[in-house]
């Protein structure tokens, strides 16, 4: 016996469909990206901390790879790929942080790669991708320490949290760093929006590789994000108006 | 020669993904089947990067500690405290009392000692915020979980004054409808970057396994 979730395999369709054909034919509509000061000064940041010979810190969160919530983690890996090459010269190479031993594994595989791409493969140092506490309290109690003693001055969170967040984006405040700070969960979003010069709300945590130039995909995504979510609201206008009529579907 | 191993990695992960994913679709026997054993080959995965990953742990603060690099006290202090740890919960198993003293007594009030340390640093981080990010949205925000905060807890004065009702039905009024119909819409946001981040990873564009 066989069934089918039709609708299902139609909205996974419809996903696929759009990405595929914004990536491939999405350079024909340019594409102007909502300013975001995070991104926008990240570049910057970026630069003044290889110049200065300080360190770029990326923590990947508390979250782990088999769970629900590593998305906002992987999300983070392709901003790492960007942010890797970038300071690939520099004294102090990015450092990258998780609370979860695949995740870990995971940033050195990141890492290895971009410094291959950028033919500095022997710079590479696997413990430049780190797991830093099984539990989210440990990874968060073992940040300051890294923070202070590896001389960071822009601190990224991009991962995974719960209220430890709001901490981890306070240590990186403490240090005066740059700190920019996005995670999946609504009500750590209102926590890091205090804590955080930079905070990232909604679904702007997932749109780093866009604004960091990763690849047309990156920019493909952000394009099937507002076209479903056009149709989302329409939808739930249109049930409400059909509701509020007195047509049950 | 490089250029298959990445392939190779490619291609297993993609297959594996895709027929995870068709598991959620598909209701049959086969796929069901083969679903289940691919979750459990990745938990089994994941508890063995558990153990790398605390291997990693391990050598980076023992070179800390090697090397006298700044703040390697702390790294002598980490290990220490690992070892002995593991060296009890290796003798006794990690339901004897020793261990269960070991998580009791020390990291559980640790933690929560960090817990009540974010009740501190959020009122801190709410005096910066309109200090330093004087623009509408702080002050709306600021102003807003005040007002939550006064019709959600008990009042000195008492919890019959018309007053501390008014603020009270405000409250429920923002909670129910503002912060609500808020929430689920950075959900849905979050759910549609969510489910396009995985498709990027199912189609080997975004490749965290290495290029």
């Amino acid at each position: 016996m066989i069934s089918f979730d039709f609708l299902g395999i139609a909205v996974l369709l419809l996903f696929l469909g759009l990405l595929i054909g914004f990536a491939a034919f999405g350079h024909r509509w340019p594409m102007v990206l909502r300013p975001l000061r995070g991104f926008d000064e990240l570049n910057t940041a970026i630069e003044r901390a290889v110049e200065a010979g300080e360190r770029v810190h990326l923590s990947l969160g508390t979250g782990s790879v088999i769970g629900s919530d590593s998305a906002p983690a992987l999300a983070g890996l392709a901003m790492l790929s960007r942010i890797a090459t970038a300071t690939t010269m520099s004294d102090k190479p990015v450092v990258v942080t998780a609370g979860d031993g695949a995740m870990a594994l995971l940033a050195q595989d990141t890492l290895r790669a971009a410094y291959e791409r950028a033919k500095a493969g022997e710079r590479f140092q696997p413990i430049s991708g780190r797991m830093l506490g099984p539990t989210p309290f440990s990874y968060v109690a073992s940040l300051p320490i890294l923070i202070s003693t590896e001389d960071v001055s822009v601190h990224l969170l991009a991962g995974s949290f719960g209220a430890e967040g709001a901490l981890a984006a306070d240590f990186g405040e403490r240090q005066e760093a740059f700190v920019l700070a996005g995670t999946d969960d609504a009500q750590s979003q209102a926590l890091l929006y205090v804590t955080a010069e930079h905070p990232l709300i909604g679904e702007e945590v997932f749109a780093g590789g866009a604004y960091l130039n990763v690849g047309p995909f990156h920019l493909a995504s952000l394009r099937t994000q507002d076209m479903v979510r056009v149709l989302i609201v329409a939808l739930i206008l249109i049930g409400t108006i059909l509701s509020t009529l007195g047509v049950n579907l | 020669m490089k250029v298959r191993t990445s392939l190779i990695w490619a291609v297993a992960a993609v297959i594996a993904g895709f027929f995870v994913l068709l598991g959620y679709f598909i209701d049959h026997m086969v796929i069901h089947n083969l679903r289940l054993v691919l979750i459990r080959w990745a938990v089994l995965l994941a508890a063995v990067a558990l153990f790398l990953g605390l291997f990693n742990l391990l050598s980076v603060h023992w070179s800390k500690v090697s090397e006298q690099l700044t703040g390697w006290p702390y790294s002598a202090i980490l290990i220490l405290a690992f070892l002995v740890t593991l060296i009890l919960g290796l003798v006794f198993g990690p339901d004897n009392q020793v261990s269960l003293g070991l998580f009791n007594y020390i990291q559980l009030p640790i933690e929560a000692s960090l817990l009540a340390l974010l009740a501190v640093s959020l009122a801190v981080a709410g005096f910066r915020l309109v200090s330093r990010r004087r623009d509408l949205f702080s002050l709306v925000f600021v102003g807003t979980a005040l007002l939550v905060l006064l019709g959600t807890g008990p009042w000195l004065t008492g919890g019959e004054s018309s007053f501390y009702i008014l603020v009270g039905q405000v409250r429920n009024w923002l909670v129910q409808v503002w912060a609500s119909g808020g929430a689920r819409g950075i959900v849905l946001g979050v759910a549609l970057g969510a489910v396009l981040t995985g498709l990027r990873i199912l189609l080997a564009v975004d490749r965290p396994y290495g290029d």
